[in-house]
């Protein structure tokens, strides 16, 4: 009857207790992104800041912020290895310490599009999303324009070969002249 | 008619040997192989062909409705990928044949036995063959320009283009004599090099969608030629930073390094009547 | 007189055959030195080491004054015409004399004056704007001889000059050649199989067989050095024969013998050549009493007397 009650006891508090191995503490940060609005060209560069703060009264370990853009209109396929191409930083926080994290980004589709950042544990599983902090979107709005035109082409397009060939034809019949004694 | 040859003009002489008594050659075998290159119109040529393929694919981009940033990066891309390989296979022909071809000519004894240094020799004639390379990327800029100034990487591909291409031809280049010098005959040594380029370009050609493992990076990353176009393509295409894959670089370095040695050290044994180190 | 070249000893191995061994001789400013020898005896071996296009296993030499080591004071000091030399058919004639010239350290405008100059010498002043490819065979050996030319050299070899020309032209390279060594004082090292082109330029000839040299020295010498029995065929009036005889009985050192089937024709034969004998000065002699009596020569024909019959000898037995 004790050691059914012991056994009892001890199943209890491993079904009960979480073990660090199974579960995540909550990150306890703060994330923030500016500038909250961009607007920019196709192909246009620019650069959001994202300060990352420890809210919480324990350091928090390797934690891992990683960069996503999404398309919140139309129907456009967004890469975001395209977009930028250094999107996880790693970095671990004291408690009250705050960093600011610096994103660089250039405007490969035109439409409007919003960036943020996640800010997940790094090296622990992750259940739910008790982990993950989110930081504001960041709206992106790309206006296309054209770089590129079939007429601006057409000059490089037809001169240039016109040029060397008129040169490789100049030089062969001065070669032919000078092959004929002449 | 009786011909006879009278004594040189008065004065002759002494220029004569004096100029014989100066370092003499330096450059003139350059010279020479350029204006026999560029004035016959072999180089024009070829120059004309690209220049066709070029106006293509530019025309075709351009004419793209549908045409995004990227694509438009890729373009850019595409041109300097053909402008190296254009450009490096001019090279390595023309340096193949470079001392293979003057045995099979009947040529070379005749330069052998002027005071030119062999290394001198060696030098000029892999300048020559460069100078197609050269040629090929000047040939490229006004369709790299047409492209690229759009999305802003005009000077970036234009100096990626130069540096890699400058890099990746020297070092082939220098292969290709190297090859030339054990070849006695002119076909073998041009086909073993254009079947070497061949085996260095394989890579570059294979699916992307291919799984990748390690022997492909390993594959990609020991071959010059492949890996001076994946930087190229890393950063005009994906943006990287200039910094970031510049250990794709060192396979094409120590190419150019250790062929060019190769050729500095061993080149007067190289530039014989018959092939091999050790003939004559 | 200067000696502009000096070969001692020269030896030429490939693997475990010699191409040419113990190859010595000299020759001095002005002359003109045949080099002689059947296909394959090492006569282009020998004037690629002289030039410095191959590296002697052995033995040493020196040129104008410079000494084996020093290779390139040696090319600025010789020309050559090497056997079968190619020619770029794209360049002109003047192009290609300007190039060479410039190779040899000369300043443009130098290069363009020696060039119209040799061309015009050699005969092709009319077609140096022409492509070599338009050149005929000889028109191209004259080319190469006055490429050979370009840096004013002490020393030039001209290896098989006259090879695959038709008469005019052999007879051309010829006079070309005696010029060299007359007008420039240059020493001419001439390599050829062709007998007649030596006995007509050559003062000094130097015969290779095998890789050795078999004999060297003037024509003359050489002759006298291969001991050959000379003869000659003496053609008189069938019914002055026997008065012939009766002449020729007069010489102790003659053999008289009838030649097969010709009636009016006598072989005549020096005995014991080489003892103090000199069999030109007997038949000399010969024809001198034969006039004298009165008998008319119709034909006289002297064998054994010439450097290709010495040339046959020394290199027959060479191979015996």
């Amino acid at each position: 009857m004790r050691k059914l009650l012991l056994i009892g006891l001890l199943v209890g508090i491993f079904t009960v207790l979480p073990s660090p191995a199974l579960a995540a503490a909550p990150l306890d940060a703060k994330v923030d992104a500016e500038p909250a609005q961009v607007s920019t060209v196709l192909g246009g560069r620019f650069k959001i800041t994202t300060p990352i703060t420890n809210t919480g009264a324990r350091p928090s370990g390797e934690i891992l912020a990683h960069l996503n853009v999404a398309s919140i209109e139309g129907s456009v396929y967004v890469d975001p290895e395209d977009w930028s191409s250094n999107r996880s930083q790693q970095l671990s926080l004291q408690p009250g310490e705050s960093r600011k994290l610096a994103w660089e980004i250039q405007a490969v589709n035109a439409g409007h599009f919003a960036a943020y950042v996640v800010v997940v544990p790094y090296g622990s599983n992750v259940v739910g999303n008790e982990g993950l902090v989110i930081s504001p979107l960041v709206n992106i709005d790309v206006a296309s324009r054209s770089t590129l035109s079939a007429g601006g082409a057409l000059p490089v397009v037809i001169t240039v070969p016109l040029l060397l060939g008129l040169a490789a034809a100049g030089t062969f019949f001065r070669a032919r002249r000078r092959g004929s004694g002449r | 008619m009786t011909l006879q040859v009278a004594p040189p003009a008065v004065g002759m002489s002494e220029d004569v040997r004096a100029g014989a008594e100066r370092q003499s050659g330096w450059l003139v075998v350059a010279e020479q192989e350029c204006r026999d290159l560029w004035t016959s119109g072999r180089g024009l040529v070829l120059l004309f062909l690209f220049s066709v393929l070029l106006s293509a694919v530019t025309y075709l981009t351009s004419t793209n409705q549908a045409l995004n940033f990227l694509e438009q990066r890729e373009s850019v891309n595409l041109v300097l990928q053909f402008a190296v390989a254009v450009g490096v296979l001019a090279t390595l022909v023309v340096s193949a044949d470079g001392i293979s071809g003057e045995r099979e000519r009947g040529t070379l004894e005749t330069l052998l036995v002027t005071p030119v240094p062999r290394r001198s020799i060696i030098a000029d004639k892999l300048i020559a063959a460069l100078s197609l390379w050269f040629a090929t990327f000047l040939v490229s800029i006004p369709y790299v320009w047409v492209l690229a100034r759009g999305v802003g990487i005009l000077g970036q591909a234009l100096a990626l283009g130069l540096c890699v291409g400058t890099l990746v031809a020297l070092g082939l280049g220098c292969i290709g004599l190297l090859i030339s010098a054990v070849c006695n005959s002119n076909k073998t040594s041009i086909a073993a090099s254009i079947f070497l380029l061949l085996i260095l370009f394989a890579p570059t050609q294979l699916p992307s969608g291919l799984p990748q493992g390690w022997f492909f990076e390993v594959l990609l990353r020991a071959n010059p030629v492949a890996s001076g176009l994946a930087y190229i393509s890393s950063m005009l295409v994906e943006g990287h930073s200039w910094t970031q894959d510049l250990s794709f670089l060192i396979t094409p370095l120590l190419t150019a390094i250790i062929a060019g040695g190769a050729l500095i050290l061993a080149g007067p044994r190289l530039v014989r009547l018959t092939r091999g180190v050790n003939a004559g | 007189m200067t000696i502009t070249v000096e070969a001692m000893q020269l030896t030429k191995q490939y693997g475990g055959r010699s191409a040419i061994e113990d190859v010595s001789f000299t020759a001095s400013q002005g002359e003109i030195v045949g080099l002689l020898g059947p296909n394959g005896a090492g006569k282009t071996t020998t004037i690629r080491l002289l030039t410095t296009v191959l590296e002697p296993t052995s033995g040493e030499f020196s040129i104008a004054g410079h000494r084996s080591t020093a290779a390139p004071e040696i090319r600025r000091s010789i020309g050559v015409l090497p056997e079968s030399s190619g020619y770029p058919s794209h360049q002109t004639g003047g192009e290609y004399l300007r190039y060479h010239g410039r190779l040899y350290g000369l300043s443009r405008s130098q290069a363009r004056s020696a060039s119209a100059e040799l061309l015009a010498s050699v005969g092709l002043a009319e077609r140096s704007r022409s492509s070599i490819s338009t050149y005929s065979r000889g028109m191209r050996q004259r080319l190469g001889i006055a490429r050979a030319l370009i840096n004013d050299p002490v020393v030039v070899f001209l290896d098989e000059p006259t090879l695959g020309l038709d008469p005019a032209g052999q007879a051309q390279v010829l006079n070309i050649i005696r010029s060299i060594a007359k007008a420039r004082d240059a020493t001419v090292v001439l390599s050829t199989h062709v007998l007649p082109e030596v006995e007509e330029v050559c003062s000094k000839v130097v015969i290779l067989n095998h890789g050795r040299v078999v004999a060297s020295g003037s024509v003359g010498e050489v002759i006298k050095t291969a001991l050959i029995e000379q003869s000659a065929q003496l053609r008189v009036p069938l019914d002055l024969v026997e008065r012939a005889r009766n002449v020729l009985a007069g010489f102790p050192d003659l053999t008289i013998d009838q030649a097969a089937g010709q009636p009016d024709v006598l072989i005549l034969a020096v005995d014991r050549p080489g003892t103090g004998v000199a069999p030109g000065e007997v038949m000399n002699e010969v024809l001198a009493a034969i006039t004298a009596a009165g008998i008319p020569v119709l034909r006289f024909e002297l064998e054994g007397a010439r450097l290709s019959d010495a040339f046959l000898k020394m290199t027959s037995e060479a191979v015996a």
